[in-house]
């Protein structure tokens, strides 16, 4: 049977995940919902037949709707998210801020009585690099560290919370507990796929960690960082100086899982490279259909949850956006 | 010459400053050999 979905958001990651839900055969509809009504009508236009004009508030729609994209700015999810999920409604947010996936992982036990899905982080990173977690972790029988840097930014909304999250509090896991340091410190230099090639990440206010520990227990380490210039980290505690770009140019992701195997101690390092709103917005648009499928697990979850990253990576293969293994040493 | 002095000097002191900043911390070392390849065939059956 066929879905009607709702689009709630229609920047650069929206777009593209209308793009994605109108080409997928099991969804029937996309209603777009976008307070900006220019915005809001060109992703209508360009987005063919199934794509129809919802206003700019999901609360004007009317008629059944199967399930939500939450595909706006960080701080508009939790809100949205509620109130979908109190209709029984299944929810892919994209958000990538602390408070938004922390509230969005609280929403579990009610997703659980109600028996639907909330997928939380559903975009590039976290998203694709949760996913990338999971694959990777299988090649061992115990996971001990997982460490994810990303580079790049998607949309304007994206490059603002890029800018504030340089400024904030960054959240790691260690040794059992939650750890809080100065974002914009730790640099570590973290080698992406070509052509991004060689970037120093820094903490930052990301919530990967919040979205990987509770599906890897006994976890170590897990942390979170960025890659930005100085210019970055010297600006971060003051105003955008400029308007961000339409949208960011290339990306990467990077995800190094450490564990053990059959005793040995061993590390997989994989990666992604894509425009991240692009990116984002075909993970994004996958994790609903899944979730649709009832291929996720009940509840509220990141993408780390997943059993069969073979074939969502492969679904993504498809489109064009592939992971890429990185084989060497740092000696 | 006073004045030239200690424009070297205000030079040679930010020049210090910057070295440290540029170099203070283990930026970690780049990979020697290997490189990225696309995950395909075992790897996404």
């Amino acid at each position: 049977m066929a879905a009607r979905v709702l689009l709630v958001g229609a920047g650069a990651v929206g777009a593209r995940a209308a793009r994605q839900l109108v080409e997928a055969d099991d969804v029937d509809e996309v209603v777009v919902v976008e307070p900006d009504g220019a915005r809001r009508s060109a992703v209508v236009t360009s987005s063919g037949d199934k794509a129809t004009d919802g206003g700019p508030s999901s609360e004007g729609v009317a008629g059944a709707v199967d399930a939500v994209l939450l595909a706006g700015p960080n701080g508009t999810h939790l809100d949205e998210a509620r109130r979908h999920l109190a209709l029984g409604r299944t929810v892919v947010s994209c958000a990538d801020g602390i408070p938004d996936v922390s509230g969005l992982l609280d929403l579990g036990p009610e997703a659980e009585a109600r028996g639907t899905r909330v997928v939380v982080g559903a975009g590039f990173s976290p998203g694709l690099t949760c996913v990338l977690a999971r694959h990777a972790a299988r090649r061992f029988e115990v996971v001990d560290e997982i460490h994810v840097a990303r580079s790049g930014t998607g949309g304007p909304a994206c490059a603002r919370a890029h800018h504030r999250a340089l400024s904030g509090t960054s959240l790691d896991w260690r040794d059992g507990g939650w750890q809080r340091r100065p974002a914009g410190s730790g640099r570590e230099l973290c080698w992406f796929p070509d052509p991004v090639g060689g970037q120093d990440c820094y903490r930052a206010q990301l919530p990967d960690a919040l979205l990987l520990v509770p599906p890897f227990p006994g976890v170590n380490r897990v942390t979170a960082r960025m890659a930005a210039t100085r210019r970055d980290r010297i600006t971060a505690h003051l105003p955008m100086l400029r308007k961000p770009h339409p949208e960011g140019l290339v990306g990467a992701g990077r995800v190094e899982v450490r564990g053990r195997h059959q005793g040995a101690q061993d590390v997989v390092v994989l990666g992604v490279l894509d425009r991240p709103a692009v990116a984002a917005g075909a993970v994004a648009a996958l994790a609903l259909r899944w979730a649709l499928a009832e291929r996720l697990p009940v509840g509220a979850h990141g993408l780390a949850i997943l059993e069969d990253t073979v074939g969502f990576l492969r679904e993504l293969a498809h489109i064009g956006i592939k992971a890429a293994a990185f084989e060497g040493s740092a000696t | 010459m006073v004045l030239l002095r200690r424009a070297l000097a205000a030079l040679g002191i930010a020049g210090l400053i910057a070295a440290v900043l540029r170099l203070r911390g283990s930026g970690g070392t780049p990979p020697q050999e290997g490189g990225w390849r696309e995950l395909s065939g075992p790897e996404l059956q």
